[in-house]
């Protein structure tokens, strides 16, 4: 059951996309999200969500593991596309009822929506399926490292820190959860059952081992880190270092010609 | 009777995933009512996938468990029935320590069962009686314990239920030797008062020739062999050759015996060692 979650899941499938720099994949990301809630028309849409799709074709990632990751967020996704549906003004009145009205705008507009969040979705999680936990939180590094010039720099390093453990330390979190509720059920718990408040009770016997294991395991975590003599980022090498190069300039470009062509269609359609 | 039949037991994990692995193949045992059986088997050779099937935490690909010769996934809802009749003490069992105080923390499987009040306080202190719980330890928080006390009231957590069948994955892991042998009393004492079926993963020979009536011995998923504690370490040579061995007193007499001298090799402890040199003493003197 918990194996399900997927999230900042590395698919080792080798495609061109893995070998981009993650500090440029970020930031093509952050581009193409930008671009995805710039696109105001159906045909603006259209064309990010074809750069989208072959984005996910180029990946080699199964289409099954993205659809997995929208699973997740389907209430979310539904929750939007409804709230949106009430608050389309003008067009044709299809559904009148005491103060909500259903028009075909609203319609409109909460497809829209909905399309831009599963874009949204999909781009990310091409991000996190085609880089490693460990460079994505190297990338974020580089890329806040000029916050040093206004005197953050252990600020970030220690923020990256955090992030590449809380990644680290998911799957095992996991396994520990697995192991616990396995320890529960077998005295006899009882967690798929009963009302609402019984089951959130029932995850109590799971929750505070649960935490008093990770409090446990930081401590450890904190004694290993220091008996290697860690002491911040500062003067900290890599062993693997960051280089752009030619499949770099090529996704830039790419990018570069989707957002225009995006801005093209704004103005045309 | 048998108590507990596993046929044919087969096991994959990862369903249609690119990681298909057989945990465990093919395994058919048959545990008497009252036995101790031990289950060895190198790192990896899906022991603790096996005990988890016996009270239904994890449901076969295939084949089936009877207990009492009932499958016991027969009536999937009644599943938590099973499991108070079918006791599994994990690995580290101290871990799964939650309540605020010893006494709840021993209720909570006996309360799962539907006990309450006076019953449960009775069961509760029954319970501590037999594993040696001290009365005083009751009303402290469980995390106040040294790890030796809190595997200890773990282990009464899954004891208080008062299963039929209890099945320990490796229950002295991490303990130092004392701990070791207050674990093993516990288990003794338990089996003792209840007439209880016990079931024991474990790394150590010495404390399986100690305890157990018979080893299943796992490789791979699949069982290697089944049988008498005699049996099972009259074989020394395909132990070893799975990654396993006999106990250290053994293989002293196998050593004694590749030597030239004329020793059993069939000796599992150090008092029945003790017991055989004692004896060859004596046939010498009277010689």
């Amino acid at each position: 059951m918990l194996k399900d979650i997927t999230f900042g899941q590395y698919f080792d499938s080798k495609s061109i996309i893995h070998r981009i720099d993650p500090r440029n994949k970020i930031i093509l990301m952050i581009l193409f999200i930008v671009f995805i809630f710039l696109s105001q028309n159906f045909f603006a849409l259209l064309l990010a969500c074809a750069c989208v799709f072959s984005v996910i074709l180029v990946s080699k990632v199964p289409l099954k593991m993205y659809l997995k990751n929208m699973k997740a967020i389907l209430p979310v996704l539904i929750f939007t596309a409804i709230i949106n549906l009430f608050y389309g003004e003008g067009g044709k009145v299809l559904l009148s009822f005491w103060f909500i009205e259903i028009t075909t705008v609203g319609i409109y507009k909460s497809l829209f929506m909905a399309l831009r969040i599963l874009l949204l979705i999909f781009i990310s999680s091409a991000l996190t399926y085609t880089t490693t936990p460990n460079d994505l939180t190297d990338a974020i590094e580089s890329l806040l490292s000029p916050l040093r010039f206004i005197g953050l720099g252990s600020a970030v390093h220690i923020l990256a820190m955090m992030m590449s453990i809380a990644l680290r330390f998911i799957p095992t979190l996991i396994e520990e959860a697995e192991k616990i509720m396995n320890a529960q059920k077998a005295r006899g718990a009882d967690l798929e059952n009963g009302t609402l408040i019984e089951r959130v009770k029932a995850l109590i016997p799971i929750l505070i081992p649960l935490l008093i294991s990770s409090v446990r395991r930081a401590y450890e975590l904190a004694e290993a880190m220091e008996c290697r003599c860690y002491n911040g980022g500062e003067g900290k090498t890599r062993m693997k270092q960051m280089h752009l190069g030619l499949i770099d300039l090529g996704s830039c470009i790419a990018v570069v010609i989707m957002c225009s062509a995006i801005i093209l269609c704004n103005i045309l359609f | 009777m048998a108590i507990l039949e596993v046929k044919n037991l087969t096991h994959t994990y990862g369903g249609s995933s690119p990681f298909i692995n057989d945990a465990v193949k093919n395994v058919s045992f048959c545990v008497e009512k009252g036995e101790i059986i031990g289950i060895i088997g190198h790192t990896g050779s899906g022991k603790s996938t096996l005990v988890q099937h016996l009270n239904g935490l994890l449901k076969p690909t295939e084949g089936e468990i009877l207990f009492e010769n009932t499958d016991i996934w027969e009536n999937p809802k009644e599943i938590r029935k099973i499991r108070s009749k079918i006791g599994l003490v994990f690995q580290y069992p101290e871990y799964q320590l939650f309540e605020e105080t010893v006494f709840a923390d021993i209720a909570f499987g006996p309360k799962n069962m539907g006990l309450k009040d006076e019953e449960l306080t009775a069961c509760v202190n029954e319970i501590c009686e037999i594993v040696g719980v001290k009365k005083e330890y009751l009303q402290k928080s469980p995390f106040d314990l040294s790890g030796g006390e809190k595997r200890r009231v773990a282990i009464a957590g899954v004891m208080a239920m008062k299963p039929q069948v209890i099945v320990f994955d490796e229950p002295t892991a991490g303990l130092d030797p004392k701990g070791r042998e207050d674990v093993m009393q516990i288990i003794k004492d338990y089996r003792a008062a209840t007439n209880a079926t016990v079931i024991i993963i474990s790394h150590s020979m010495e404390d399986m020739a100690l305890l157990a009536d018979k080893i299943l011995v796992l490789s791979k998923g699949e069982v290697y062999k089944f049988g008498k504690v005699e049996e099972v370490f009259a074989s020394a040579e395909e132990l070893r050759k799975i990654g396993l061995n006999v106990p250290i007193v053994t293989r002293v007499f196998y050593e004694l015996k590749k030597q030239g001298l004329d020793v059993k090799t069939d000796i599992f402890t150090v008092d029945s060692a003790a017991q055989y040199l004692k004896t060859l003493k004596e046939g010498k003197e009277n010689a």
